[in-house]
């Protein structure tokens, strides 16, 4: 644990206790590292100052008082993210969205509701459902993760394949810029800064204020569990599937590793000796539905059995299985990666096989469990930090299954983010001048790169002479080198 | 001068412009035609050089669209950047080059069954130019506008550098989404060489309902049981005001879409076509051309301020009007009470205010300032006079 | 018992658990969280001394598990945090005013005859029908709280040493009559002996029981958990099935084996002990239904106790027996796995943040617009049936067997009429 560097802090505690009120500002030691990392943990650093403002407004005055001073500041929501975009600095302020909470309007004959950045996503349908409509984006993490956070990271989802992501379903943000303006963004008129926006990592501004679009709920949905007796065979069905022109809302595979995990976590009773099991979920109008599921049925003829889901519970047992499967692999094994990465869909049963092979070669054990419909892979490496040398291991096969990803023209990232986690692996995606032009995004919006810095890029772009930027090491060149362990 | 050209002619085929080459009454100096994007990278940086304005241009079907230029030294063709560069049908992808018309696309991938789920408004447009406006029709409304279709994007800056984002894999959050950035930016950001797109399966069927009403009030009733409805339509388009029609387009699996069509008709009634009706994708007619975005519940607004012909997504609310050139700036002034109200076409010479308020403007002088510090891209044509 | 170390280390901080955390909810606080908390025990692991500030947080914790049914990844809290109440009790002295405060409630609520004595003055309170709240709220937050939850008059009734099953006897089970069920909810207690009777079980009904340790063993107190634990299997070494009508005792007794695992001569009894405790409608679910259910007319907001739902993951139960009663409608209420504030003596010791989890709950209960609240907990139902008060709602309250008693007795709705 790296020292807590708060000395210089004193003055901007004061000052944002005035912002914020004295109990939303926190600086007791013990108090401030349980915020010392987001859903990833092999990144940590303890923040100098943590505040939980409630109001645009706050967060707007909070900016400036960092401005003034130089002071790196980090938004975090619910701190579910798993690239380490949320990682505190000692020498910054973290400032976290949970209270702000409300759900603020929600407009069904415009289908539309806004929120606070803290709102949890499933809250948001759970407050429209009874209406008919529902927020598409659906995180693994939606029980938890805040709307916010899913701005930042342009969350996907199961059933992104049909429906889109985050940016997608975003119609306006209001945004407090590192000028500690507040401003409200949208696709148009003018240059659409809220598609720049959406998934930039916190490194733009905060948001303070969301308009999602809601969704009407489809009239009816299917969802089957195939099992498969190899992973081969499920990755058939599945080109099979696109290729008949079938657009489910969901195909999620998961090989017999991370069954396990899932079995031993919430008894989800998958058939018993899979070498990969499918979700297929078809939803729409019934018309639709019924004559794609007789198909999609069909497609999967090499599964062994396939269960129909008859009821929304039994739907809820399917995918808890796959839901929790990330944190259930704590069940099996005492540390892993998760890992996220991103193929053209043609590319799978190569980029498996090879995956197979790698971890044969090193003897480093790999659950797939991934996003089939669209190439996302979500490999979880699995190792024991007690058995020296393990970490680096797992960490190897780890950077060689992106190496696997960029080479088929992939992804580095399909949904996590960048964060700090895998900004040194962005040069091998993008060359120095694709890094270069993306950044002067990042220097009109923040130029003097105190928003989340360090995340993203692994070199920042100068911006040119700032004013009131503070002296010494730049803080964007010691960036994302806190306390990493 | 020949010094300019001659600098030019070492990047790519380059030609001193006619008078018919002019942007909106603005005549230019030259037009160049690179042939790849390592030319336009060389003749943009030629340009740099040189200090010249440069306007792109694709198969030039809405270069009347926005303010005239301040300046057009150098028009850039994208003709010459017409490939196809890659479908994999089992991916649902396609990546093409900027001067790429777009119903040649559409064309190569409906091969294998698939489409690229965009409606040119204007015909002829070029990817390119679809992208730098923005343009997206009735369709809009199931699979969102270009933006939410592109998956990756090359760009060549006003310095000359290529630079590129996104890639080739629907789903993919690594680095800023420039794509989202340049699409509608007019051609001041940057020239718009390669982008690559997510594509959908051609529906199998598709059938058309509509409905003629009385007034805005009955057409937002209906539009209104439509997205209340779980028929999941493509697109639900109003035109109007002389008479106002409501059609639906419902699209799907042969033995789907005749049911969802018989329900549709069920709710709004009217009748079933297997064509569209003649107005359906295409601009309306009118002096002055104006994109409307407001709530879907503004219809009957749109309709009662805007005293001309109005046609769009009643969907999504996002409606093209027509107006009279004499009436135009007051009626603007109402819609944008409602929502926001951008000109993109006008007779040459109108004085018009062609933005209306502009939230975040600040920020995106500033992003014009990173991306074109010299102000030579399309100078004049957007938001604020970037 | 497993290392404490290792049990820390199968929290993968996915914040899984922060959504069913009822202090989260309150405060949105990564320290008020079980991840947080969590981290915080870690912390104090790798040797950080006990601060203030960690005390408190420890402290805010319900108790409630709702984090055990969330977590993904299986980890333990409830040992987690029991450990770590011991370890405070242990390390920390406590101020006086909560010495002081602890000291009492531990004096009087584990043994009924004391509570008894207690009931005095409350009911004193209640029949002068003078509103104390404002003046005790001035003194004690505390001290209000017991006075807003003091519960209904209730005349005490003797239950025999056995009840004879009705008909074919199916099975011998002995009854934990409990500490809180026993002083302030006899009725609970008579009409769980009938049901139990009247589905053919002969009841055993020890006179010398005592509290299972549930609260001492919640807040702490580990050694005076210990001694009642053992007297408790000792009381109940002649039957093969114990059956308890309270959440939070059948949560301590089948935690029973972890309780008495270092204790070399009690281990395999607490653990055989533990394998033979059933919550009442388990055990019903178990055995099948026999006696004839009359029909009750009445919707039913079916509240989940956390002792219940989270502890012992029993909510299918009691829901499919209330539903077997022809007439009755089942509400669900909103957010079910969400605390109610009770949890045994948490609305005694923080009384504000179990005052405001308590009107979050009314207020879902008050959605459903059923007749009656009906859970397995006598303190969830005082907490609720308080909050809604403040509301300016009335609603009746009844334990799962006392609908059933009154289905199968066939003696009507009327009986299970607000109490006040």
């Amino acid at each position: 644990m790296g020292d807590v560097s708060t000395a210089g802090l004193d003055g901007l505690a004061e000052r944002l206790r005035v912002v914020a009120g004295a109990g939303n500002v926190i600086t007791d030691p013990a108090e401030l590292r349980t915020y010392e990392c987001d859903g990833l943990t092999y990144h940590r650093a303890t923040p100098g100052i943590v505040v939980l403002p409630d109001s645009a407004e706050q967060i707007a005055e909070i900016v400036r008082a960092c401005t003034a001073e130089g002071v790196p500041y980090i938004a975090r929501g619910s701190g579910t993210g798993l690239s380490g975009g949320a990682l505190p600095r000692t020498d910054g302020v973290l400032i976290v969205t949970s209270r702000m909470r409300r759900i603020l309007e929600i407009d069904i004959d415009d289908e539309r509701a806004v929120v606070e950045p803290g709102v949890i996503n499933l809250d948001v349908t759970k407050a429209v459902r009874s209406q008919g409509y529902y927020y598409a984006p659906d995180p693994s993490s939606q029980q938890i993760c805040s709307i916010g956070g899913n701005v930042a990271e342009n969350s996907g989802g199961a059933h992104c394949l049909k429906y889109g992501f985050t940016v997608n379903h975003v119609l306006a943000c209001e945004v407090v810029t590192p000028d500690g303006e507040i401003v409200e963004i949208s696709e148009a008129p003018g240059y659409d800064l809220l598609g720049a926006f959406v998934g930039s990592e916190g490194t733009l501004g905060i948001t303070t204020k969301i308009t999602v679009r809601l969704t009407r709920l489809p009239e009816k949905v299917e969802t089957l569990l195939a099992a498969f007796d190899t992973i081969e065979s499920a990755g058939e069905a599945v080109s099979a599937i696109i290729s008949a022109g079938v657009v489910p809302a969901a195909i999620e595979m998961m090989d017999a590793l991370s069954i396990e995990a899932a079995e031993a976590a919430v008894a989800c009773d998958y058939p018993p000796g899979a070498g990969a099991v499918l979700v297929v979920e078809l939803d729409g109008p019934t018309a639709e539905v019924d004559h794609q599921f007789a198909q999609v049925k069909e497609l999967c003829d090499a599964a062994f059995e396939i269960r129909v889901a008859a009821d929304d519970t039994e739907r809820a047992l399917i995918w808890r299985g796959r839901k929790s499967a990330f944190a259930a692999v704590g069940r099996i094994s005492p540390d892993y990666i998760v890992q996220d990465g991103v193929i053209p869909r043609t590319a799978l049963p190569e980029v498996l096989a090879r995956i197979d092979e790698l971890s044969g070669d090193s003897g480093v054990r790999v659950a797939n469990v991934f996003h089939a419909g669209d190439g996302n892979l979500h490999p979880l490496v699995l190792f024991d930090d007690a058995v020296p040398g393990a970490a680096e291991r797992a960490e190897m096969v780890s950077g060689q299954i992106l190496d696997l990803c960029i080479e088929h023209g992939g992804s580095i990232t399909g949904e996590h983010g960048v964060g700090v986690d895998k900004a040194k692996h962005m040069p091998r995606m993008f060359t120095e001048e694709d890094l270069d032009t993306m950044q002067m995004v990042r220097c009109a919006f923040d130029p003097a790169g105190l928003c989340n810095p360090g995340k993203v890029y692994p070199t920042p772009r100068l911006c040119g002479e700032v004013p009131g930027r503070r002296t010494g090491v730049h803080p964007l060149v010691e960036s994302g080198k806190a306390d990493l362990f | 001068m020949t010094q300019v050209i001659d600098a030019l002619a070492k990047a790519c085929e380059v030609r001193p412009a006619e008078p018919e080459d002019a942007v909106q009454g603005v005549g230019a100096a030259y037009v160049a035609a690179p042939a790849t994007v390592t030319e336009a990278g060389e003749l943009m940086r030629a340009a740099a050089e040189h200090r010249l304005t440069v306007v792109p241009r694709g198969a030039g079907t809405k270069l009347h669209w926005g303010a005239p230029p301040e300046r057009c030294d150098l028009i850039v063709e994208t003709r010459r950047l017409g490939r196809l560069i890659e479908h994999t049908a089992g991916d649902l992808v396609v990546k093409a080059e900027a001067g790429l018309p777009l119903e040649k696309l559409q064309e190569a991938v409906s091969g294998t069954r698939q489409q690229l789920a965009l409606d040119a408004l204007v015909p002829g447009a070029t990817v390119g130019g679809t992208l730098a406006t923005a343009t997206a029709g009735p369709r809009r409304l199931l699979y969102g506008s270009a933006r939410d279709l592109l998956i990756g994007i090359t760009v060549v800056r006003a310095d000359g550098v290529v630079a590129h984002a996104g890639g080739k894999v629907v789903k993919n959050v690594a680095g800023y989404d420039l794509g989202k950035l340049f699409t509608g930016s007019r051609g001041t950001l940057g020239l718009i060489t390669e982008a690559a797109f997510r594509l959908h399966p051609l529906p199998q069927a598709s059938a058309y309902v509509s409905a003629t009403v009385a007034d805005a009030a009955a057409a937002l009733e209906l539009t209104r049981a439509l997205r209340r409805s779980s028929l999941v339509p493509s697109a639900i388009e109003v035109d109007g005001p002389d008479p106002i029609t409501v059609t639906v387009l419902l699209e799907g699996f042969a033995g789907g879409v005749p049911a969802r069509a018989e329900a549709a008709r069920d709710l709004i009634g009217g009748r079933i076509t297997e064509e569209p009706p003649g107005w359906w994708g295409r601009l309306p007619d009118g002096e002055v051309l104006a994109e409307v975005r407001a709530a879907p519940s503004k219809l009957t607004a749109v309709f009662q301020e805007a005293p001309a012909h109005v046609r769009g997504s009643a969907g999504r609310g996002v409606w093209h009007v027509g107006l009279p050139a004499g009436d135009a700036e007051q009626a603007l002034d109402r819609l944008r009470r409602h929502g926001s109200a951008v000109v993109l076409s006008a007779p040459d010479g109108t004085a018009l205010d062609r933005w209306g308020p502009v939230p975040a403007l600040a920020l995106m002088r500033r992003v014009k300032d990173q991306f074109d510090p010299e102000h030579r891209l399309s100078p004049g044509r957007f938001a604020g006079g970037i | 018992m497993e290392d404490f170390r290792e049990l820390l280390d199968d929290c993968v901080h996915c914040g899984f658990c922060l959504p069913t955390c009822p202090t989260y909810q309150l405060w949105g606080e990564e320290m008020d969280s079980p991840r947080g908390r969590i981290h915080l025990m870690s912390q104090h692991e790798q040797g950080e001394p006990l601060s203030g500030p960690m005390i408190e947080h420890f402290d805010r914790c319900l108790g409630c598990m709702a984090c055990v049914t969330a977590c993904p990844s299986g980890v333990k809290y409830d040992r987690l945090i029991e450990v770590t109440r011991a370890k405070v009790e242990d390390e920390r002295p406590r101020g006086r005013t909560d010495r002081l405060l602890r000291e009492a409630i531990f004096a009087f609520f584990p043994y009924p005859k004391r509570l008894r004595l207690l009931r005095g003055p409350l009911r004193a309170y209640q029949a002068s029908k003078i509103n104390m709240a404002p003046l005790l709220n001035r003194i004690s937050p505390t001290l209000a709280a017991m006075e807003r939850l003091a519960p209904p008059r209730a005349s005490h009734v003797r239950l025999p040493e056995r009840v004879a099953a009705r008909g074919e006897r199916r099975a011998v089970v002995g009854m934990l009559t409990g500490c809180v069920q026993r002083e302030f909810f006899p009725g609970v207690n008579a009409a769980t002996a009938r049901v139990l009777a009247m589905e053919g079980c002969d009841v055993v009904i020890s006179k010398d029981q005592g509290c299972c340790g549930a609260l001492s063993l919640h807040s702490g107190r580990a050694a005076e958990a210990r001694a009642f634990a053992k007297k408790t299997i000792e009381t109940f070494a002649d039957v093969d099935v114990v059956v308890v009508n309270a959440a939070g005792c059948g949560s301590a007794m089948k935690d029973y084996g972890d309780v008495l695992a270092d204790e070399p001569e009690w281990a395999e009894r607490a653990r055989e002990f533990s394998v033979k405790t059933r919550d009442l409608t388990e055990y019903l679910a178990e055995l099948g239904p026999r006696a004839t259910r009359h029909p009750l007319e009445i919707t039913v907001a079916y509240h989940d106790a956390c002792h219940l739902a989270h502890a012992q993951g029993i909510r299918v139960q009691p829901r499919a027996l209330l539903a077997g009663i022809p007439g009755l409608e089942i509400r669900e209420i909103a957010d079910p796995e969400i605390c109610c504030g009770s949890a045994g003596v948490y609305n005694l010791l923080q009384p504000e943040a179990a005052g405001e989890l308590g009107d979050r709950k009314a207020a879902n209960v008050s959605a459903t617009g059923a007749d009656l609240l009906v859970a397995a907990n006598p303190g969830c139902s005082l907490q609720i049936a308080t909050a809604l008060r403040r509301r300016g709602e009335e609603i009746a309250v009844a334990h799962t067997a006392e609908v059933l008693d009154a289905s199968i007795r066939g003696i009507g709705k009327e009986q299970l009429s607000p109490r006040r």
